[in-house]
């Protein structure tokens, strides 16, 4: 229900539009396929997996998208270049919309962004993450590549908080000679998803609420984060039953929505029963904050569609 | 160094205080007299007959909580690193750099090949207590638990509790400041602005003083 004096830029991936003043757009939503431990995965290096339970899965997400109106991404996890493979040719044929590589592995997320370079399905693919772990290799890697989207990691170990994380990003305060967000011009994004990293509760999870807000008044670029992770990582909490652990879910997806994020990247694909209503409804309560200070919203936003 | 009569003070002569472990996480504490803490990486394996045995899958804040909690109990003089390492991330290869090397003035951890190896939260001191309390016995990779248990047996004989007080790593707070009224570049309407770097939602006074002198 904010409204920016600077500038608010939409980023389109596929078709799919992140950003805007609060309000303006809905929000967009990831869910994460084949993440470790996923119980569809048989074989996490070979990717091997169940496709019925990941087609369902996947149709799952898109069809709640299809209902709310808040758009989708799929986010796909992969643990090494030959898994990203089988990923990558699973989603090809039942996904439409763009998508996330992500590894923890720097050489299969390199490797993933060759692979979406040499198949064709580089505009649809978003880069998780440029980071202070991002060395010259994968610097390297990335401009040769033809992806030109990618999620900015803000996250300042030698100076946590709010200021550490813009300063990681504008000039890369103590620990980088250049911010990233130069960073990754140079290694030929064009699209970039600001993401503050999320921390457990009680180590700074909170500060990604703030910074949600002072990035887009900031810098005008979308944000997002993993807020999910500050849930599923409170030991408290997991002792908790499930539909207990899924309320705490929902709760912090629409927190960081109110905070100014354009998209959540909500963690587990199952997830989506719980994360759809609640970002829908978020949507519709920040739009409706809105109205006097923006623009309505357009036809395929929450708004519209369900109320 | 403490003396050894302050090593057996009540209160302290359990070479710990309570209570112990005071930082939280996932982990299972055994006998807290025990000397041998296990760190299984990111293998859900837990073997039996450790002080403290526990997964660890981040290279920056699991490693600080791995640190927090041995420095804080004497008994300990043994850390088994087992378990396979958690992929990118490398807490295992950063902990065996943190306790070779320490940190640099950012933070750093000296010679970790992780993502993003930082120290951020441990008070000085911390590092050097944990380099001179522990030992560490990597065999990072080992998953067979049995194997793993006589680990903790052979070198668990024999161990004398660190001669000095538990070292409590105490969090350290960020301090509150002061911020003065900026200019708001956030609106609410209405007249009310927010400074988003100062996290102020204040009344536009400038836009309020045009509306009055306005009306007037």
């Amino acid at each position: 229900m904010f409204r920016f004096s600077k500038l608010q830029s939409i980023v389109n991936v596929a078709g799919v539009k992140f950003g805007g003043q609060c309000g303006q757009l809905p929000s967009v939503l990831c869910g994460t396929i084949f993440y470790q431990g996923h119980r569809i995965i048989e074989d996490e290096e070979r990717g091997t997996f169940n496709k019925t339970a990941a087609e369902r899965l996947v149709t799952r997400q898109a069809e709640l998208s299809e209902e709310t109106g808040c758009p989708s991404v799929l986010h796909l996890y992969g643990r090494s270049p030959a898994a990203f493979v089988k990923y990558l040719d699973f989603a090809e044929g039942v996904w439409d919309g763009p998508f996330i590589i992500d590894s923890a592995d720097p050489a299969t997320r390199i490797a993933a962004a060759r692979l979406v370079s040499e198949i064709g399905l580089a505009d649809k693919a978003i880069y998780n993450s440029i980071s202070l772990a991002t060395d010259k290799k994968e610097a390297q890697a990335l401009a040769e590549s033809e992806v030109d989207s990618a999620i900015i990691l803000a996250y300042n170990p030698s100076q946590p908080g709010v200021d550490g994380s813009l300063a990681i990003l504008e000039t890369g305060g103590n620990v980088r000679e250049s911010g990233l967000l130069a960073a990754a011009g140079e290694m030929g994004m064009r699209n970039l998803l600001i993401d503050p990293a999320v921390l457990p509760l009680g180590s700074g999870a909170g500060a990604a609420l703030r910074f949600s807000v002072a990035a887009k008044a900031r810098l005008g670029l979308p944000v997002g984060s993993g807020i999910h992770n500050a849930v599923s990582s409170w030991p408290w909490l997991r002792k908790k039953e499930m539909t207990i652990r899924k309320g705490c879910d929902a709760a912090a997806g629409a927190m960081q929505l109110l905070a100014g994020a354009d998209f959540l990247l909500y963690g587990p694909i199952e997830s989506a029963e719980i994360i759809f209503p609640a970002a829908a409804l978020a949507d519709i309560l920040i739009a409706e904050a809105a109205s006097d200070l923006e623009k309505p919203p357009g036809e395929g936003h929450p708004l519209q569609r369900l109320v | 160094m403490a003396e050894e009569s302050d090593i057996i003070k009540p209160g302290l002569n359990a070479g710990y205080e309570d209570p112990w472990p005071p930082v939280r996480g996932d982990y299972q504490v055994g006998d807290a007299n025990g000397s041998v803490a296990v760190v299984t990486l990111a293998s859900s394996i837990i073997p039996k007959g450790a002080a403290i045995c526990g997964q660890c899958k981040t290279e920056n804040l699991g490693v600080e909580k791995i640190v927090a909690n041995v420095i804080s109990n004497c008994n300990i003089r043994i850390l088994i690193l087992c378990g396979v390492e958690s992929k990118g991330h490398l807490p295992g290869d950063t902990i065996l750099a943190l306790h070779k090397n320490g940190i640099d003035n950012q933070g750093r951890i000296i010679g970790s090949r992780g993502a993003i190896p930082f120290i951020q939260n441990l008070p000085e001191g911390a590092i050097e207590r944990f380099q001179q309390q522990v030992e560490l016995v990597n065999c990072i990779g080992q998953e067979d638990t049995q194997q793993i248990e006589e680990l903790i047996r052979r070198h668990g004989q024999d161990c004398q509790p660190y001669p000095d007080r538990p070292f409590q790593v105490i969090k350290r707070s960020v301090p509150s400041r002061r911020v003065s009224f900026g200019q708001g570049d956030i609106s609410f309407g209405s007249r009310v602005v927010m400074d988003s770097y100062a996290w102020l939602v204040i009344e536009d006074n400038a836009a309020k003083a045009d509306a009055e002198g306005s009306e007037g």
